[in-house]
Formats: C-alpha cells, sequence, structure tokens
C-alpha cells in the first residue's frame, strides 16, 4: 500500500541538487531585463515623467509608463467578481495612482544591472493626495454586504438568557505573503506564440487572464510554473505586470525577464488585509452557548470588493441558540487584497477562539470542557449535519501529548525564575473544499505512468502524492510513476487554493486509473503491466478523466476550460465539510524584556484520508509555523500619512526563524470520512495555522493576565513602564 | 573566458580595472563553456555596454577555474544566476536578509547577494550544483530528503549550503546551536523542524565529506 | 546601483591615497570591507559613491596581545572570527555575546568589525530613499519623527533626526575604553572609542569624527579581570537574527554583593553607541539587588525622549539594564574557570 506511506518527496532530489527551475530559473535566448517602479505617493494623479536619466542609463531600451504605455487590450477582471486577476485594473491605464508602491512604469534594459539602476533613476511629479490608507483614516467609505450574513435564532434573546455575556472587539493586522520566491516573470514570443514563466497556483487562470489582456487566443499562450517558491494563496491570480512584461516582449523582440524585488512584493501584489472584529458570545452557566454574534470589518482597495467573511466558518465550530454575523467592506487607498493561508479563518479564529477562552475563564471552566460542552454533530446555522468531526478527538490526543491534564488555570501559575510560563489552546478547523478536475495519465507496458494535470505544487508535496495515488489506483511502484503539473499544455487541473488539489486529483486520478484498469481487463491486485498490455494489443494507453464535485450544480464541468474556478464544498446541501485541528501551545515571557517566545506547540489534526504521512506532518508543522509568526510577528506597517509599507523588507517584516521553533509537533489523528468525497480526502494545507495565534494568545494570558486582542502580539503589549 | 586549470598567481592582474565595453561578449562565452554542464544554458546580454566599468576577475567555481570581464556591480549571485546559469542559487531578497542566496567562498558561507565578484576574485566558490549531483548526493541534501527539511524547495540550496558551513564551522552542537546558526535561513514553509534533524543527522557524514574532499 | 570606480589597494597607506573623499552623507568614495551594509544601501541608492576602495587585500584580520595585556583588533577582523576568540569569548564575553547575537552567521563571516561600527541606520525613513531624511538629504526634515518610529531612538535624539544606531557590538565595546586607530593621508591617529560617533542634533548627516580619507585600521583596549562577568542582553521579537529594540551590554566587578565597579551600555534604543556612566556611578558601591538594579535602568533612560510608537522602549531599556546586572550578577564564574 502506498497510500499514506511517509515516502520521500518525487521531486526531493530535484530541489536538493538546485536542479527544480522555478519562473526565474528557466533559460531563455539573449533574455532583456524587466524592472518595475513604483509609485512614491499613496494617492494623486502623475503630471510629468523625467525619464531622461534613466534612458541615459546604458543599455537601457526602454522606459514603459503612462504616458508611453504598451497596449493592454483590457484589464482582466478581478478574482473576486469571478475574473482571474488580483485586482480590477491595469496599471499605466491612467496617470492615476490609487495606492502606495502601485506599478507607475517599466524599464527595460540589456542587463540586469542596467534596469535596476534606471529604475532608481527614473523621476514622476505627482498631483498628490493625502490617502486615507488604513482603518482610522478619514475618507474610507464603508460597504455592507448584507447577502453575506447569517442569521438563525432570536439573538437578544438568547443573550439576554446568557449567564455571562462577552462583547469585546479583537484586531488583525495587515499580513504579506513574503514566499520565498521572488515574482519572477519571463516572457517569451515564438511568433505569435507566447510562453510565460510565471510563479502561479493557477496556470489556467493567468493563461485566460493574459488571453483578454493581451487579445490573443488563449491557445497561443502557454503559462510554465512546474515549481514555484512558495504560493500561500499570494499567487493565485494573475499579477497585473505579466502582460505588461509580454508585451514588452514583443515590442522588443527578445524575451523579457523581470524580478518584482522583494519591497515591491509588498504592495504590487495581494495581502492579507487587516480585520476589526465585533464579536459577542452569550453562555448559560453550564457553558452552553446561547448566542453567537462575529461581524467583520476588513479593508480593500478603493475599487474592489474583497472580503474573506471567516464568521461564515466561525459561527459553524459550536452549538448557539442564536446565531447572527455580518461583514463589512471598508474601502481605502490600498492595493486590493486577495487570498493569504487559511484566508478567512486564520483572522476571526483568533477572536473566535480568543473568546471562547476568555469565557471559559469567567465560567471558570477548562477551556478543552468548554469546547466540549459546546461540542456538536451539526452546525447551527442550518442544521446541516458535518460529514464528520473529531475536533474532541484532536484535543484528547494532542492535549494528552502536550501535558494538559497538568493544567492550572491561575495566572502566573508556571512562573519558573525571570519565566512566566503559560498554557493555551484553541481549535483548528478549515472547510473542505473540492474543484472539478481533469487528468490524462500515460500507461504502458514497462509499467512506466505518467500523471498530467496543471495543477500545482507549492511544497505541498502534490508531485508525491499524485504519485502514490496513481500507484496505488494501478497496482504499480510508486517508483515507475511520474507526475507532470504546472502546465497549461497540460489537462485542465485545479487551483491551488482552498487546500483542493489532493481531494480534486486524488478523485479524477482514481477514475482515469479504473477506467485503464476496465480497457486493459485486468486489476490492482492482479497488475501485471506485460502481460496485460499483451492482451490488450498495443503498449501503451492513455487515458483521460474528469471529476465534478456533486455540489459543484450542472455546468460546473465548463469551468474546466474557461479559465474559471469553482471552489465548493462536500455535499453541501445534506453535509458541511470541515477538517478539525486541537493546536496548545505554551509560551514563555521573560519577565524583564516581555519578550515572547513559544517553546511548545503541539497540535492534532484529522483530516480524512492521509495520502503521505511525511508531506502531510509538513503541511500541519509549516502552518503552525505560520500561526507562530502571525501571533507574534508579522505585521505589514503602513504609515497613515503616505500609505507606504515602512517594513517593506524581510529584515523588518519579521516571520519565524529556524531559533523560534525549538519543539514543535503535528499529530495526525486517524479519520475515516465516507461523505466528503470519493477519496475521502480533506484538505491539510491550510488547517495548521487557524487557531495558532489564537492558542498563543491564551496562553499569553495565562502567562502575564494580560488579554491582547490584536495582532500580533508584541512585547510592547506586555511591558508596564 | 578561459578555463585555466591553475588559479592566476600574479596579483598585478588582480583588480586589474578595464574600460567599460573593452571585452564584448566575454560572459556569453562563459556561459558557453558550461553548455555541457546544462543544456540550453542561457546566452547572456551580449556585447551591449552596461554602463558601468568593468573588471577582470578570476574565480575557482565549484571546482574550475573561471575568468570573466564584468560589469564591476555585479555580485556573485548575479554572475551565477545570469550569467553562467547555475540557478541553484536563489535570489529571495537581494539585501542579506533571508540567505536564500548562501554559497560556500572558500569553504565559508556568505550571502552572495551582498558579494561583489570583484572583491571575491582569486578566490574559491562552491555553489549547490558544485556539493552533489543527483547521482550523488552529499550526505546533507540527502539528509534534507529523508527529514522532508523543505517544502517548496526555493530555500533549500540556500539552506543546505548553510548547513554544511554551519556544520563545517562548529556550529551544529546540539539542536539549539543548530537552530541559532541556521537561523540565517529564512524558509516560510516552516521546515524548520526538518532542517535541524538533518543537519544533525547529516553532521558526522558532512565532517567527514569535507575532509575527504 | 549606480556605476562606481573600484579599485584594489595593496595595504592600508595605498587605500587612504586612493579613498576619493567621503563628503557628506557618505555619498564621496567608501572604502569597502565585508560589505553587508555598503552595498545593501547602494542597491537602494541611499548611498551613491563614485568609487569603492576594496580593502580586501590589506589585512588588518587579527587579534593580537601585547606584552601588557592589550589587545590589539584588526579593523578586517570578521564578526564570526572574533566572537570566538577566546580573549573576547573567555575574558569579555560581552564583546563575544554581541557578535553571535547579531545579523546571521552569513553576514558575520563577511562582515568586518572596522565596519561593524560603522553600521548605518535602520530608520525605514532613512532606508526608502523618498521619504524627507536629514541624515541621507540635509535639510529634508525628518519623516520618522511623526511616523511609524517603532524601532527608532529614544536616547540622543535631536529634532533633526532620532534615527537609531543600529549595531550590536559597538554597545559592547564602548564598556572598555577602547581606542579607534586610524589611518589617513594625513598619518593615524588614535580616537577614544567613545568619542568617535557623534550624536545627530542639527546634522545627522554627520556620524563619525572620521575624516574624509580615515580608515579605521584597529582598535587597542585592555580588558580587565573582572569582565568575565559580564554579558549583553538583546531584547528582539524573534529569537534571532532581529535588530535589537533594546540591548544593554553589562560587566560588573563585584566585591561579594557589592558593586566595585559597573559598566553599561545600551543599544537599539539611542543614535549612536551609548554608555549609561549615571547608572554605572549611581551603581558604584551600591549592593546589587533587584530595585538597586531596576534604579540603574531608569537612571540610564533619565531624559529618553519617547516618540508614538516607541515609547515602550525606555521601560523595556531600563528592563533590559536590570536584567543584564541581575544576570551578570548570578553568573557562575568559578564554576566556568574549571571547564
Amino acid at each position: 500500500m502506498t497510500i499514506g506511506a511517509p515516502i520521500n518527496r518525487i521531486d526531493g532530489r530535484l530541489k536538493v541538487t538546485g536542479d527544480a527551475r522555478y519562473a526565474a530559473d528557466f533559460a531563455v535566448p539573449k533574455p532583456l531585463y524587466g524592472h518595475l517602479v513604483t509609485s512614491t505617493v499613496g494617492l494623486g494623479r502623475i503630471t510629468g515623467v523625467d525619464d531622461a536619466a534613466a534612458r541615459q542609463v546604458a543599455g537601457v531600451r526602454a522606459v514603459y509608463h503612462h504616458a508611453n504605455p504598451l497596449p493592454i487590450e483590457e484589464a482582466s477582471a478581478f478574482f473576486g467578481s469571478g475574473g482571474r486577476s488580483q485586482q480590477s485594473w491595469q496599471p499605466f491605464a491612467e496617470p492615476d495612482v490609487r495606492f502606495y508602491g502601485e506599478t507607475v512604469a517599466l524599464i527595460v534594459a540589456e542587463t540586469i544591472l542596467a534596469a535596476r539602476e534606471a529604475a532608481k533613476l527614473l523621476r514622476f511629479e505627482y498631483a498628490a493626495e493625502d490617502p486615507a490608507a488604513v482603518f482610522q483614516a478619514e475618507g474610507t467609505t464603508a460597504e455592507e454586504l448584507p447577502d453575506s450574513a447569517l442569521s438563525s435564532g432570536e439573538i437578544d434573546v438568547a443573550m439576554q438568557d446568557a449567564a455571562e455575556v462577552l462583547d469585546v472587539e479583537y484586531d488583525t493586522s495587515p499580513n504579506t505573503h513574503n514566499a520565498m520566491e521572488l515574482f519572477a516573470t519571463t516572457a517569451q514570443w515564438q511568433g505569435q506564440e507566447l510562453t510565460v514563466y510565471v510563479p502561479s497556483q493557477w496556470v489556467e487562470g493567468f493563461q485566460a487572464g493574459l488571453a483578454v489582456e493581451l487579445g490573443i487566443p488563449e491557445d497561443n499562450i502557454r503559462v510554465v510554473s512546474p515549481y514555484v517558491g512558495g504560493g500561500f494563496g499570494g499567487k493565485g491570480s494573475l499579477f497585473t505586470w505579466v502582460s505588461l512584461v509580454a508585451l514588452a516582449s514583443k515590442a522588443q523582440g527578445r524575451p523579457v525577464k523581470l524580478y518584482v524585488t522583494r519591497e515591491q512584493g509588498f504592495t504590487v501584489a495581494s495581502f492579507r488585509a487587516e480585520t476589526r472584529q465585533s464579536f459577542r458570545l452569550g453562555a448559560a452557566e453550564d457553558g452552553r452557548f446561547t448566542g453567537f454574534e462575529h461581524y467583520g470589518r476588513e479593508l480593500s482597495s478603493r475599487a474592489d470588493t474583497y472580503v474573506v467573511n471567516g464568521a461564515e466558518a466561525t459561527a459553524r465550530m459550536y452549538h448557539a441558540d442564536a446565531v447572527r454575523t455580518g461583514v463589512t467592506c471598508v474601502h481605502a487607498d490600498r492595493q486590493t487584497p486577495g487570498f493569504m493561508r487559511s484566508p478567512a479563518e486564520t483572522p476571526y479564529f483568533f477572536a473566535l477562539e480568543s473568546g471562547v477562552d476568555e469565557m471559559a475563564r469567567r465560567l471558570n471552566m477548562n477551556p478543552v470542557e468548554l469546547r466540549r460542552v459546546n461540542d456538536i454533530d451539526s452546525e447551527p446555522v442550518n442544521g446541516v449535519p458535518y460529514t464528520s468531526r473529531s475536533l474532541m478527538e484532536c484535543y484528547d490526543i494532542a492535549g494528552e501529548a502536550f501535558g494538559w491534564g497538568e493544567y492550572d488555570p491561575t495566572i502566573g501559575a508556571f512562573t519558573e525564575g525571570d519565566e512566566l510560563i503559560g498554557w493555551g489552546c484553541a481549535t483548528a478547523a478549515y472547510p473542505t473544499q473540492m474543484s472539478p478536475c481533469s487528468v490524462r495519465i500515460h500507461f504502458d507496458i514497462t509499467g512506466k505512468t505518467k500523471v498530467m494535470v496543471a495543477s500545482h505544487d507549492l511544497g505541498t508535496g502534490a508531485y508525491t502524492v499524485l504519485a502514490q495515488a496513481a500507484a496505488n489506483a494501478l497496482g504499480v511502484p510508486v517508483e515507475s510513476v511520474t507526475v507532470e503539473l504546472g502546465d497549461t499544455r497540460l489537462p485542465p487541473g485545479t487551483i491551488a487554493g482552498g487546500s483542493v488539489t489532493t481531494a480534486s486529483n486524488v478523485s479524477v486520478i482514481e477514475i482515469a486509473c479504473a477506467s485503464i484498469l476496465e480497457r486493459l481487463g485486468t486489476s490492482v491486485e492482479a497488475m501485471n503491466p506485460e502481460e496485460a498490455f499483451g492482451n490488450f494489443g498495443q503498449n501503451a494507453i492513455e487515458e483521460y478523466a474528469e471529476w465534478i464535485p456533486p455540489a459543484a450544480g450542472e455546468g460546473a464541468g465548463k469551468s474546466l476550460y474557461n479559465g474559471r474556478v469553482r471552489i465548493v464544498g462536500g455535499a453541501e446541501e445534506k453535509y458541511v465539510a470541515f477538517a478539525f485541528g486541537a493546536e496548545f501551545a505554551e509560551v514563555r515571557v521573560n519577565r524583564f524584556t516581555k519578550e515572547i517566545r513559544v517553546p511548545r506547540l503541539i497540535g492534532a489534526f484529522a483530516a480524512g484520508r492521509i495520502m503521505n504521512e511525511k508531506t502531510a506532518r509538513s503541511q500541519y508543522l509549516g502552518g503552525m509555523i505560520w500561526g507562530i509568526g502571525h501571533a507574534l510577528l508579522e505585521k505589514t506597517e503602513v504609515d497613515p500619512r503616505t500609505g507606504a509599507v515602512v517594513n517593506d523588507n524581510i529584515s523588518e517584516y519579521l516571520v519565524p526563524v529556524n531559533a523560534d521553533v525549538p519543539h514543535i509537533e503535528a499529530i495526525l489523528v486517524p479519520e475515516t470520512d465516507t461523505k466528503v468525497n470519493p477519496a475521502g480526502i480533506k484538505g491539510i494545507g491550510e488547517i495548521g495555522i487557524v487557531g495558532t495565534a489564537a492558542a498563543i494568545a491564551n496562553a499569553v494570558h495565562h502567562a502575564t493576565g494580560v488579554r491582547v486582542r490584536h495582532l500580533p502580539i508584541r512585547m510592547e503589549d506586555l511591558i508596564t513602564a | 573566458m578561459t578555463s585555466s586549470p591553475e588559479r592566476p598567481s600574479s596579483p598585478d592582474r588582480r583588480g586589474r580595472v578595464t574600460r567599460r565595453g573593452l571585452l564584448k561578449g566575454t560572459a556569453a562565452s562563459s556561459a558557453a563553456a558550461l553548455g555541457s554542464y546544462r543544456a540550453g544554458a542561457q546566452e547572456a546580454q551580449g556585447g551591449d555596454p552596461s554602463g558601468g566599468e568593468t573588471v577582470h576577475v578570476q574565480l575557482t567555481i565549484n571546482g574550475a577555474s573561471h575568468e570573466f570581464t564584468l560589469d564591476v556591480r555585479t555580485t556573485l549571485l548575479d554572475l551565477v544566476r545570469e550569467q553562467m546559469d547555475l540557478t541553484g542559487t536563489k535570489v529571495g531578497c537581494n539585501h542579506g536578509q533571508c540567505g536564500a542566496c548562501t554559497v560556500l567562498l572558500d569553504g565559508v558561507r556568505i550571502n552572495s547577494c551582498l558579494m561583489l565578484a570583484a572583491a571575491a576574485d582569486g578566490r574559491s566558490m562552491t555553489t549547490i550544483e558544485g556539493l552533489g549531483t543527483q547521482d550523488e548526493l552529499h550526505p546533507m541534501q540527502s539528509a534534507f530528503i529523508e527529514n522532508d527539511g523543505f517544502q517548496c524547495g526555493y530555500c533549500t540550496p540556500g539552506q543546505i549550503m548553510s548547513a554544511v558551513g554551519c556544520v563545517t564551522e562548529g556550529h551544529a552542537g546540539d539542536e539549539a546551536e543548530i537552530r541559532e546558526y541556521m537561523s540565517g535561513n529564512l524558509c516560510r514553509c516552516g521546515a524548520y523542524k526538518g532542517i535541524t534533524n538533518a543537519v544533525a543527522q547529516a553532521r558526522d557524514d558532512t565532517l567527514e565529506w569535507a575532509e575527504a574532499t | 546601483m549606480r556605476p562606481f570606480n573600484y579599485q584594489r589597494p595593496a595595504n592600508a597607506e595605498e587605500a587612504v591615497a586612493m579613498v576619493d573623499p567621503m563628503g557628506v552623507a557618505g555619498q564621496g568614495g567608501a572604502f569597502l570591507a565585508g560589505g553587508t551594509t555598503i552595498i545593501d544601501l547602494m542597491k537602494l541608492h541611499v548611498v551613491t559613491p563614485p568609487s569603492l576602495t576594496d580593502l580586501g587585500p590589506v589585512g588588518l584580520d587579527e587579534i593580537e596581545e601585547g606584552n601588557d595585556g592589550t589587545l590589539h583588533v584588526g579593523a578586517r577582523v570578521t564578526m564570526a572570527k572574533a566572537a570566538e576568540h577566546p580573549a573576547f569569548r573567555d575574558r569579555a564575553p560581552v564583546l563575544s555575546e554581541a557578535l553571535w547575537k547579531a545579523a546571521s552567521a552569513q553576514l558575520r563571516n563577511v562582515a568586518t568589525l572596522g565596519g561593524n561600527v560603522l553600521q548605518r541606520t535602520r530608520c525605514p525613513y532613512f532606508r526608502d530613499n523618498v521619504s524627507p531624511c536629514n541624515k541621507r538629504d540635509p535639510g529634508s526634515g525628518c519623516a520618522a519623527i511623526g511616523g511609524i518610529n517603532r524601532l527608532l531612538a529614544v536616547l540622543g535624539t535631536s529634532e533633526q533626526c532620532i534615527a537609531n544606531y543600529a549595531g550590536d557590538w559597538a554597545n559592547a565595546l564602548i564598556l572598555f575604553d577602547a581606542t579607534v586607530e586610524t589611518m589617513s593621508g594625513d598619518g593615524g591617529r588614535e580616537i577614544p572609542f567613545a568619542d568617535l560617533h557623534v550624536l545627530p542634533e542639527d546634522h545627522p548627516e554627520r556620524e563619525t569624527v572620521l575624516g574624509d580619507d580615515e580608515l579605521i585600521t584597529g582598535y587597542r583596549l585592555k580588558i580587565p579581570g573582572w569582565a568575565r562577568r559580564s554579558l549583553y542582553v538583546k531584547a528582539r521579537d524573534r529569537d534571532s537574527y532581529a535588530f535589537a529594540l533594546a540591548s544593554a551590554a553589562v560587566a560588573l566587578d563585584m566585591d561579594g554583593d557589592t558593586v566595585r565597579e559597573a559598566r553599561i551600555g545600551l543599544g537599539g534604543v539611542a543614535t549612536v553607541p551609548w554608555r549609561a556612566r549615571e547608572a554605572e556611578e549611581f551603581l558604584s558601591g551600591q549592593s546589587l539587588t533587584e530595585e538597586t538594579a531596576m534604579r540603574a535602568g531608569e537612571i540610564a533612560f533619565d531624559g529618553a525622549q519617547p516618540y508614538e510608537h516607541n515609547a515602550f522602549k525606555v521601560p523595556l531599556g531600563r528592563n533590559a539594564v536590570a536584567k543584564g546586572l541581575l544576570d551578570a550578577a548570578s553568573l557562575d564564574l568559578a564554576g566556568e574557570a574549571q571547564q
């Protein structure tokens, strides 16, 4: 059995030798180098361009900007409104500047040095206005989104009936993905055919969006992204510069290669927007929740409405007699936000799981027991059952590993010398989602199997688990399977978002393999390729298959071929599907410096069938480490005066380093879910981060007595004069 | 470029500054000489003047001596990636903040993004491509695979070069020391546990390998 | 990066003869040592020297001890080498700890002690090359004072500049009355290390007393025997590879529980490497308790000027000093000596 086996990644050798080719690693003949220039005002209008100095740099071939634009056909629509792009407008279309750090020019030069130098020498004159770039600024506009609200039961009655009502606000900060890979893009034309090397979580969406922007047929565009240096949502929708690079390449008659700098990546790409959340929770004396109210305010750009609305999930975690949620989009002078690892759950579970912990304190209940009291089989909004829910098993297993039995709720009970020690826990959950997917499998008489699909491996292990799925479904050794991903020449796959990849791709691989067995007239158990093909009368077979999730509705299959995304949950009307987990954190706070460290973090997760224990564990651990960053480090600092990102580098936008992670453990809790999808798989790429911040915040409270209701939690939140 | 078997020893050729544009196409020929190493190696920029002063530099890269005439602003990172098609060394920040570009210079790990090639004249550099091959992995490479010390793989060459340096510097004594001395390599995927385990596991073999080579 | 003239002198004398005058705000020629600051800033166009004089071949990379116990530390000794040198590690751990807790192993392998004390500020408004910044563009104003100034200084600031000195080792070196040895076209001189840096006052573009062609060739210092009782507290958001929000370099000469002499350097909180002399004087002759340690920390921050986002640095710095003093006092040196 190859399913679940902790085999090493099949792309491991390529990655440890440097032979895996990421977008910037593809050699093209005689490339020119592109470099972006971004705006230095947060709102206004370009009134003049002085490009003389830039043009004088030896080797500069072109300086493109609004007054010397590249002929974009039309802006591809914003992803959030059914399109493919990160935002609804294209740079250079107008002299307007909508946020600080917006792309205002593209330099093309013979060398990377010349391009960088010229970019620094290009000068714009602006008629600048004061931007409203943050929540507290005057001039933002609020857009309520009533269609995204949930309501069930009598909320006022429920709150009146409660023995305790918690009514607080939780805030989260803007975050930037900061995948280690820069957003590099190379465009190469061969006649009318365009090849684009770009890190992408959605090659087909990029292809479709580019076709709109360039005004050429999709078939003339190939998007290649076999290895992605971290995605985390930041590479899920078409970047605005890709068509600029393609058009510059066309105009120059040479390939153009562009690196977006680390600094630019903070503004020209998407981000996780800040939230302000109102949270009201009522509980009876025995702990049962009576009323649950969760309202979010989320920042977005002026032009685009984008909210993550995590209350959709938080409202479905626990028992409640009445539920009310809502979300407001606050339009400001910033770039359009986008997905970032567990987009909805990460900020909103900080509120939910902090709030549950606060309620446990008020009720003098053990926080694990409070969650047990409110554990449910059916979600409370519509009364729909879960396909499976192993939440309390996760608590029990992780709690056991952590030593939660020793928990003493007294603040500072565990202090050791100068170290204030605290323990905290929180629920993790992530909805199980799927997407239509196709695959082509080539299988030959030697047993060699090639799986081909335009899905993606962002480091998630897709190459490996899809090989395992095919090996298992055909009855061949995993070593005989190769997998091709991340190329629009392959059959349509899934966007690498919403943790859909494994469930969807494995489901379709199993269908294709079953067809192959049927055509060959053999079975997994009896698999002998030489014999089977001998009987079949040819030496290889190629099978194409599609899988459409049942809940995807009519016509969903078409989404495979029109570059649109249709992500759906499980059998949505009959069931709701989530993966669940529980995380336990120990924090140590130095009583002098109030530095906060996380010496121990243990999570247990149940997510249906696990394809590969090794890569699955890595996904969980990675998510948990993201949670440490979210809790204690990560904040994209926006200067309210200008809208500029002040810490636009990874020396000051801090992410965890190795030293920050002394002991971290992810426990895989067995779970069989026959309802969620044919493969029995729930997504695991995002759940690890959910709840971590709350577990840490709860532990900080336990250590210090200080309840911090915003993220990140830093020493200034704990230190007192 | 000429691949000379010996390092040039004459000190006066070190750092000899030539005026721009005198030596056209040298970078292209350096790539061509590596063509056997990587099929499809990119032809680097042709003879166009780049604006910067040029400088003559000799470097031993992965055991072979190379001579270049370079724009003096060229960093080791830009040199290996953009002119030699040694793309295993990654660019993550260009400012010494992430470690993705880590290489060994005379056996010592450095950030190649902050080192001018001119300043490394006469020295010996090892990139991930010179450490081990897919057929004969360095023990650190094997340990990274075994311990799943990576996910997306982008920081991995830098992590591995840094890990080798960490061991040979004598800073892989225990896990806490490994974590501290590997903290110059960010891994956004969060593969730190596997990385730490890999370094600990491969420590002794790495020292043996270093002695043998 | 702007083009520059690259020069490679054979020795220090040649280097100072060759270097283009530096001029204000670092816009003249510059020496290239490890390059971890200047290449970074040149890429940002924050500094655009017309020439770089590479000190690679000039030597100056040894730590030597004279007969009288004076240490001579070459300016091109790397941070990594110095951190592990027994003269520091065993005799004045603060000088080692301030090094290995700085930057990353890769950076420490090339960054030199000469360059390290001249490390430029991490003020984001200095680095962005856009905002008003009196240090980068004299007379343009200071965007940091009303901006996101969490990382910036509360001591030694002026109305022109609150940029912090971002390094660590200098805050430890300042404890030992070190001397900076320099060379220039006029010959050479010796500068008390504490006089090397100058407060921003009305001219934040000027950071040191060094002349236009003046090269730091090394440091001389004598480490007192009691400096084994020394350490470096570095308070930062993450556990490694981060700048100090506040740091305290502490060395103590103890007579039982009584302080014979205390030396305290501060980092992450001041515009220049900072010696907390009043706090040192207060402690002299005091018995060291948590109360006196905290009082010393308070004294160290008397006159601090906090801003919107960095006010926490005053109590943080105070506490870092107290922690440093208490931790240093409780070091078990007898036990270490037996190792």
